[in-house]
C-alpha cells in the first residue's frame, strides 16, 4: 500500500523572516504581498490580533491595535532559496519528494517500517537547519496525507504530526470534519452538497458514487476514492516544463505617459527572454498586456491585450521590438495604468527551432549569452537594452524589504561579536 | 564570459581541448549550496586575536553540534552574535572573544540559542 505525506510550513514567509532576525521571535509578523497591498503571511499572533489573510496594508496600518506589528515586504528571493533549502533537508531523509508549492512537499513515504519516528525527524531537521517549523500529516492517499495535515496544524496536541493510515482513525475524523476541508472541493461544491445533506466528510465518503459524480464531477467523484483510501493522485517530480514564461508588475504609482510605459514593456521583456534563455528555452509567441485598475474606474477603465505568433527566439532585442510593436497598438492616451506584463508561450528548447533557410544568428546568441554572465555577476540589468530606460520610478513598492540573506553577498545576516 | 576557456581555438586545435575544467567556485569549495550552510558578515572586533576580524565572512552550518570551544553564532536577547560556547558542570555558556563581558548561559529562559557553528572564515581583502 502506498503512503503519502505532506509536509507544510506554519506561516512560511513570516518564518523565513524570523529565521534570520531573531528580534522578530515570538512578535506579530505580517508580510504583505506585491507592492504592499495586502497581508499574505500572518504568524500565530499577528492572527490572535485579528488580521486577516489579504486584510490591505493602508487600511489597517495606523490600527492603534496593531503598532506592534512588524509589517514586511514580500521578499521572494529569500523564500525561493529556503523552499530550496526545506526540499533538500527532505530529499536526505526520504527517495521522493514532489515539491508541490514554494511551502508544501508531497513526500513517497512507501515501505518505511516506523513512520511517525521518520517524521518528527523530518520535522526536528528541516527546523534545526532551515529554522522553518512544520506539520507533517500521512496517510494512503495525497488527498488524506492533505487532511491530516491540516489537523495536525490545527490541533496542538498532536505536536505536529497526524497520521491517517489507520481506517479507524480516519473515521473519527471524518464524522467530525466539514466537507469543506477537503483539499480540492471548492465552495461552490461545499454549497450543493450542503444542500444535498452532504455535510461531514463521512457523508461525502459514504454517498453513492453516481450523486457525488452529479454534483462535483469526475474530481469530485477521485476526491471521494481518495478519501476512501483508493489512490489516484501519483506523486510527480516537478512541476512539468512551463507552457509560458511572463513577467508583469503592478506598478507603484500610475504611469500615464507613453514613453514611461515602453521602457517598462521592454523591461519585462529582456526579463522574460533572460528567464528563457536561463531555462536553455525559446518563444514561438509573445503577448502584451496593459490595464488600468478596475477599482478607480472614475478614471476610466480600459484594458488592452494583443499578441503575435513569431519565429521562436530567446534573443532580447528581438524581443523588445515585438513588445514595442505591439504596445504601441494597444495604447490608448488619458488613461492611468496600474499593470502590464509580457507573457512568452510556444516554448520549445532553444535551437530546435533552427533551419537551414534561417541561419542561426550566433552573433545575437553569443551577446545574449555574455549580457546574461554581466548581469548575472554584477546584478540585475546592469546591461539591458537603451530601451528600458535608467530611472525606473514605477517599481511596486517594497518599502519594508528585508535583505535578501541568502542569495546576496552584500545582504547576508550580520553577527555582533559577543 | 566569452564562452572562450582554451578550448575553442581558431587556427591550431586546443590540446587541452578534452580537459577543460573552468575556475575555482569558492561556494563549491565552502560548500555553500548544502541546506544547511549559510553566510554570516562579522560585526565587531572583541574575536580579532582568535583571527575573526570585522567585516569578514563567516560560513556557518545549521546541521553541525556545537561542542565545548566550539565558536557559535546565537541569538542573544534578539540580537545575532558571535561567541564560543563552553562546557561548564553540565551547564552550557557564551563567553565573549577578549573576556570583557560575563558569560550567559545557553537557555530558553535567559533567550540565549545557538543558530549555528562557524565552519570557516572567508576575508576579502581590498
Ligand atoms: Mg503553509
Amino acid at each position: 500500500m502506498p503512503v503519502f505525506g505532506l509536509i507544510d510550513a506554519n506561516s512560511f514567509y513570516c518564518s523565513c523572516q524570523r529565521a534570520f532576525d531573531p528580534a522578530l521571535k515570538r512578535r506579530p509578523v505580517v508580510v504583505l504581498s506585491n507592492n504592499d497591498g495586502c497581508a499574505i503571511a500572518r504568524t500565530k499572533e499577528a492572527k490572535a490580533l485579528g488580521i486577516k489573510m489579504g486584510d490591505a496594508w493602508h487600511l489597517i496600518r495606523k490600527d492603534r491595535k496593531l503598532a506592534g506589528v512588524e509589517w514586511l515586504s514580500s521578499n521572494y528571493p529569500l523564500y525561493a532559496d529556503m523552499s530550496r533549502r526545506v526540499f533538500e533537508v527532505l530529499t536526505d531523509l526520504v527517495p521522493r519528494v514532489e515539491p508541490y508549492s514554494i511551502d508544501e512537499m508531497f513526500l513517497d513515504l512507501s515501505g518505511i517500517n516506523d513512520l511517525e519516528s521518520l517524521c518528527v525527524k523530518l520535522r526536528q531537521d528541516v527546523s534545526q537547519i532551515t529554522k522553518i517549523p512544520t506539520c507533517v500529516g500521512w496517510g494512503p492517499t495525497k488527498t488524506i496525507a492533505k487532511l491530516a495535515n491540516a489537523i495536525a496544524k490545527d490541533r496542538p496536541e498532536l505536536e505536529g504530526v497526524c497520521d491517517l493510515t489507520g481506517a479507524g482513525a480516519r473515521e473519527r475524523y471524518y464524522r467530525n470534519l466539514d466537507v469543506g476541508e477537503v483539499w480540492g472541493i471548492g465552495r461552490r461544491s461545499v454549497e450543493k452538497l450542503h444542500a444535498s445533506n452532504i455535510r461531514t466528510i463521512s457523508h461525502y465518503v459514504d454517498a453513492d458514487e453516481k450523486l457525488i459524480r452529479a454534483i462535483s464531477g469526475i474530481l469530485g467523484e477521485r476526491i471521494q476514492s481518495e478519501l476512501r483510501g483508493d489512490s489516484c493522485l501519483r506523486l510527480s517530480d516537478m512541476a512539468p516544463q512551463r507552457q509560458g514564461v511572463s513577467c508583469t508588475r503592478s506598478f507603484g504609482r500610475p504611469i500615464t505617459e507613453p514613453e514611461e510605459m515602453r521602457e517598462a514593456v521592454c523591461g519585462f521583456a529582456t526579463r522574460a527572454a533572460e528567464k528563457l534563455r536561463g531555462e536553455g528555452l525559446e518563444g514561438g509567441h509573445i503577448a502584451v498586456f496593459i490595464q488600468t485598475s478596475p477599482h478607480a474606474r472614475q478614471w476610466g477603465w480600459y484594458s488592452g491585450q494583443r499578441a503575435l505568433s513569431i519565429p521562436a527566439t530567446n534573443d532580447t532585442l528581438v524581443m523588445v521590438r515585438h513588445a514595442t510593436r505591439l504596445l504601441r497598438e494597444i495604447w490608448r492616451p488619458g488613461y492611468r495604468y496600474i499593470k502590464a506584463g509580457v507573457h512568452l508561450t510556444d516554448l520549445s528548447p532553444d535551437g530546435a527551432q533552427a533551419s537551414l533557410l534561417e541561419p542561426r544568428n550566433m552573433a545575437a546568441e553569443s551577446a545574449m549569452r555574455a549580457m546574461d554572465e554581466i548581469n548575472q555577476r554584477y546584478g540585475k540589468q546592469v546591461l539591458r537594452p537603451a530601451s528600458i530606460g535608467v530611472n525606473r520610478n514605477w517599481s511596486p513598492r517594497q518599502n519594508m524589504l528585508s535583505p535578501r540573506y541568502t542569495t546576496k553577498l552584500a545582504e547576508i545576516m550580520v553577527a555582533g561579536t559577543f | 564570459m566569452s564562452g572562450y576557456a582554451g578550448d575553442r581555438t581558431t587556427g591550431f586545435a586546443s590540446p587541452a581541448a578534452d580537459d577543460i575544467e573552468g575556475p575555482i567556485d569558492l561556494s563549491e569549495a565552502l560548500d555553500l549550496r548544502r541546506p544547511s550552510r549559510y553566510p554570516v558578515r562579522v560585526s565587531g572586533a572583541t574575536f580579532a586575536a582568535r583571527g575573526i576580524l570585522p567585516d569578514d565572512v563567516l560560513v556557518v552550518d545549521t546541521s553541525v553540534t556545537a561542542v565545548h570551544g566550539s565558536l557559535v553564532v546565537a541569538s542573544v536577547a534578539g540580537r545575532s552574535m558571535l561567541a564560543e560556547l563552553r562546557k561548564t558542570g553540565r551547564r552550557w555558556h557564551l563567553h565573549s572573544g577578549d573576556g570583557c563581558r560575563p558569560p550567559v548561559e545557553v537557555a530558553e529562559s535567559s533567550d540565549v540559542e545557538i543558530w549555528a557553528a562557524v565552519t570557516g572564515v572567508v576575508r576579502l581583502v581590498v
